[in-house]
């Protein structure tokens, strides 16, 4: 069954799907730097009148917990947030953006954060992303 | 030694690359003591071409300063084209730790190599500003 993006039933699936990758687990397996947020940000005309997120509890190649959240304040003391339009954040999921790539290009936006951290870490945001494309979704426009 | 100061020149504010790499290069100096002394000797313009993002920019170095312009800005010493993605691996060289130079042991180090070999790579002036090279290296480095 397909899980609307985003909602909490796609962030528990998406949790499910970090922890059956893999590649995920051998390429998270030193981070211990605490948790990222993914931000899709408000659009109304999207009927997103504020921000929403996930806040992913990524620990030693595990995702310990995922928590769908509503408004920046949900987010605040989040180690890394990285912030996008729903339409980018399809991209990533559907495979089209790389998500470091996207950072490069300014269509995500890294806006609490290292940087030197996520770009050593570069392969476990790239399996995050593996694992989204593995959620089945569906995105209502 | 002075504070070290990385800014983002009037009218680069649009330019995510650049954003990033002040981001990352002050990240870095916050971090090390080593990467503030590299710094403080850098002089010099090094042009960066994104071959698959059709952005370029420019990095201006004078001892201790660094600011990032959108576009080729004056001539510049070295001129690194590449992919987004070559980019982003040279952050990633693995550096020995005697000398801190390019570590060709090292997985992403000689994935570098074959990038160069390949032409997804291109260092222009690498020769004549060997020094400014190896230092961007260092100070970009995150491993």
């Amino acid at each position: 069954m397909a899980h609307r993006f985003p909602s909490e039933e796609w962030t528990a699936a998406f949790k499910d799907a970090v922890n059956d990758n893999a590649a995920y687990r051998k390429a998270g397996a030193a981070w211990t730097h605490g948790a990222v947020a993914m931000v899709i940000a408000a659009d109304p005309a999207l009927g997103l009148e504020e921000p929403v997120g996930m806040i992913l509890d990524v620990h030693g190649g595990q995702c310990r917990g995922a928590e769908y959240v509503r408004g920046m304040d949900a987010v605040a003391g989040v180690p890394f947030v990285i912030v996008a339009p729903r339409a980018r954040w399809r991209e990533v999921i559907e495979g089209k953006l790389d998500p470091i790539k996207g950072m490069m290009e300014g269509k995500l936006k890294l806006t609490v954060g290292h940087l030197p951290t996520m770009i050593r870490y570069v392969e476990s945001s790239r399996q995050l992303v593996v694992s989204a494309a593995n959620v089945p979704t569906e995105f209502v426009e | 030694m002075t504070q070290p100061s990385v800014t983002l020149a009037p009218g680069s504010e649009d330019n995510a690359l650049a954003g990033m790499l002040a981001t990352l290069v002050r990240q870095n100096l916050d971090d090390s003591a080593e990467k503030v002394a590299v710094f403080a000797k850098m002089w010099g313009r090094v042009a960066i071409v994104a071959t698959d993002l059709d952005t370029s920019l420019t990095l201006r170095f004078e001892r201790g300063t660094l600011r990032l312009f959108d576009g080729i800005v004056g001539i510049p010493d070295v001129t690194v084209r590449a992919t987004s993605e070559a980019i982003l691996q040279l952050s990633l060289v693995e550096l020995e730790p005697r000398f801190g130079l390019p570590d060709p042991r090292g997985e992403n180090a000689r994935r570098m190599i074959r990038a160069s070999l390949h032409g997804e790579v291109q260092v222009f002036g690498l020769f004549p500003h060997l020094p400014l090279v190896l230092r961007l290296t260092r100070l970009m480095a995150v491993p």
